[in-house]
């Protein structure tokens, strides 16, 4: 069973006195995913969609084991993120902007480094590089430290490693961010390839376009909470103007009222 | 165990193939203390010089003529003044600018009160705080004692003689030479040992994980499926390693400045053979994997990498003065609890080694209680690389 099933997941920070002044708030704490149900099936790609703060990133985060959940759990092609998180890391392929590479190492190096941690073999290892480095173009890059690459070129990097294993759950967070679109539609590109070998991908981002064009479903998540989740189809036939922008502010609207009360 | 060593290359790596960091972790250390001790050295030899080649200014009064000659046998470098009692204050007040070394009176009658056994009295002035004027009164108190003896023996030949204090006695001087150049080398290593060991890995160990957090690197290393305690165990050896390798290129700096800071070639580390050399061995590493522990723990802890120093200091500090503590010392303590406590046990073997003094029991004591340490810090190390609230702090 390769799907990726996220169950009734809650997770809340303490805010530091300095976060307080940041969110202009005198609450201590702050829900940042409230009771997120969805699943993620093999051969399709799950976007997760909402505004700035919505909680993308921590349910990912949650996702790939980095934080744990106070509540739920997230069940990745069978294994427990609470119980067998050791597992979990081995099937999943994160990105995020919160993972950095080392500025003192090339693209080269790191490839094989994490993929030796991994457990792979070097032949392996090798034969992966050189395809993925010639998808993404980091071929003429590879020597070059990582501190010394463009934004993009370090963002194609850390997509590369993040997949050198060869991973069935592929969880991007806003993977196009900072790229051109060149680059951007290379990483669409290969995401879909990716879906059409099999793999679950799940990717989050705030732009509607990238929604529309690769994904096959969507959860729109507003404050932690999952507000519809369903197929792109679907979703737009909810609203008689059929248009995913306008879908996405009648939800944030309807929150904020929500909120007033 | 695979991954261990996959995270020990590349720390390692980190470090070997960066030569700002070869540079200030490695090599600086031991060029640093050649330079500084050699200077010290040269500075303390130069004094010496100085002192011996200062012309002395000495006023006399009733000098007597033989004792003139013995002074001008003794090849003393030295000018004599015509002392007169009007200017005696002035005098003193020279004394005391260091403008004049020293005053001898001897009384007028002197070489005929002594004739007539009267005992007279010779006044002598200096300044314990001029350091030509020191020299002066010692080098004169020392004339004037031999010059009293061989009028003594001249007036009453051996009939004054009621003792005679190692005339002939070749065999006076009893000292196990080794032992006694292992003791100077006590006083002096086992701390500036830890000290290097300390700095060593104070100049690498933040870096490489409370700047992994800071610069948010460590999370690319936690979301693969590798153990906690890998990534721990692995840091530590690494560090370790670059440790021991920055405190041998101290160790070498102090080896090579130490004829000149001790102003003679005696001292050398030849003396000690190649079992005593494994046992320091052993211990530096198990040393420094305690030390490392320690600033591994803290920085894992720390937000950045400037709290992370900032919270070692401390500590550093602390081991700095247990290390002084038995400078003076230089002896090696004897309670066999001192052998457990972390790096106190390393300096007191580091001692007992360099003394010949080792107790086998103690030694291992060192070593065993080091590695059950090292465990009990690295467990820590696993639990704080678990902890989202350590780790993504911000
Ligand atoms: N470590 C943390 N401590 C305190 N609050 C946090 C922490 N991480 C996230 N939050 C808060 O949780 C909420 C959700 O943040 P999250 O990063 O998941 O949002 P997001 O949907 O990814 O937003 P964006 O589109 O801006 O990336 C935000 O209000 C954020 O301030
Ligand atoms: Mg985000």
């Amino acid at each position: 069973m390769q799907t990726l099933e996220v169950l009734h997941l809650k997770k809340t920070f303490k805010l530091s006195k300095k976060q307080q002044k940041l969110e202009k708030t005198k609450t201590k704490e702050k829900v940042a995913v409230n009771d997120l149900s969805f699943v993620a099936y093999p051969g399709e790609i799950f976007g997760l969609l909402g505004p700035n703060g919505a909680g993308k990133t921590t349910c990912l985060r949650t996702i790939s084991t980095l934080i744990k959940p106070d509540e739920g759990d997230v069940m990745v092609g069978g294994s427990s993120v609470v119980k067998d998180s050791f597992d979990v890391r081995g099937k999943i392929g994160f990105l995020t902007s919160e993972l950095k590479l080392e500025d003192h190492f090339t693209p080269n190096y790191l490839f094989t480094y994490f993929g030796r941690l991994h457990g792979l073999e070097e032949e392996i290892i090798e034969t992966r590089k050189t395809n993925l480095f010639k998808k993404f173009g980091i071929e003429d890059f590879k020597e070059v430290k990582v501190g010394d690459l463009s934004t993009g070129m370090k963002q194609k990097t850390s997509i590369a490693i993040s997949l050198v294993h060869d991973p069935e759950f592929i969880i991007f967070d806003e993977p196009t961010n900072g790229l051109d679109v060149l680059t951007a539609r290379s990483v669409t590109d290969y995401l879909l390839e990716l879906r059409d070998n099999g793999k679950t991908v799940i990717l989050s981002t705030h732009i509607l376009s990238v929604v529309e064009k690769i994904c096959d479903r969507a959860g729109i998540i507003i404050n932690g909470k999952m507000k519809i989740c369903d197929t792109i189809e679907n979703i737009k036939k909810t609203n008689p103007s059929n248009d995913l922008e306008e879908i996405f502010f009648d939800l944030i609207k309807q929150e904020d009222q929500g909120g007033a009360f | 165990m695979k991954n261990i060593g996959t995270i020990f290359k590349k720390e390692f790596y980190r470090v070997i193939s960066d030569k700002r960091l070869i540079f200030t972790a490695i090599l600086l250390p031991g060029l640093a203390i050649y330079l500084m001790y050699s200077f010290m050295g040269d500075a303390l030899g130069g004094e010496l010089e100085d002192v011996m080649n200062h012309e002395m200014i000495v006023y006399v009064e009733n000098m007597p003529s033989e004792f003139e000659n013995f002074v001008l046998a003794a090849e003393t470098n030295v000018i004599f003044e015509e002392y007169q009692v009007s200017e005696h204050d002035q005098l003193k007040e020279m004394i005391l600018n260091g403008d004049v070394d020293m005053i001898i009176r001897f009384p007028e009658n002197f070489v005929t009160d002594i004739e007539n056994q009267e005992i007279p009295d010779v006044l002598t002035y200096y300044n314990p705080g001029e350091k030509y004027s020191s020299f002066a009164y010692d080098s004169f108190a020392g004339l004037l004692n031999a010059y009293k003896q061989s009028k003594a023996f001249a007036l009453f030949g051996d009939a004054y003689s009621i003792f005679t204090l190692d005339s002939e006695n070749a065999e006076h001087i009893i000292v196990n030479e080794d032992k006694a150049t292992g003791q100077g080398f006590a006083m002096l290593l086992p701390m500036l040992i830890i000290m290097f060991l300390f700095s060593g890995a104070m100049s690498i160990g933040p870096d490489s994980i409370a700047g992994e957090k800071e610069r948010g690197t460590i999370a690319t290393l936690l979301i693969t499926p590798v153990k906690r305690s890998e990534i721990a165990i692995g840091k530590v050896l690494s560090l370790s390693v670059i440790s021991l390798f920055s405190a041998t290129s101290s160790f070498i700096g102090i080896v090579l400045s130490l004829p000149k800071l001790m102003q003679s070639d005696g001292m050398s580390i030849d003396i000690y053979g190649a079992s005593d050399f494994i046992m320091l061995f052993t211990v530096l590493l198990a040393t420094v994997l305690v030390i490392v522990g320690i600033i591994s723990v803290i920085s894992a802890y720390a937000k950045t990498i400037k709290e992370a120093s900032m919270l070692i200091l401390p500590i550093y500090f602390g081991t700095i003065v247990l290390g002084m503590s038995t400078m003076f010392g230089g002896e090696a303590a004897g309670s066999f609890w001192v052998y457990m406590t972390p790096l106190y046990s390393s300096i007191n073997i580091i001692i007992s080694i360099l003394t010949f003094e080792v107790d086998a029991i103690n030694y291992f004591a060192t070593i065993a209680s080091s590695l059950v340490y090292v465990s009990i810090l690295i467990f820590i190390l696993n639990k704080l690389f678990q902890s989202e609230k350590i780790m993504f702090s911000k």
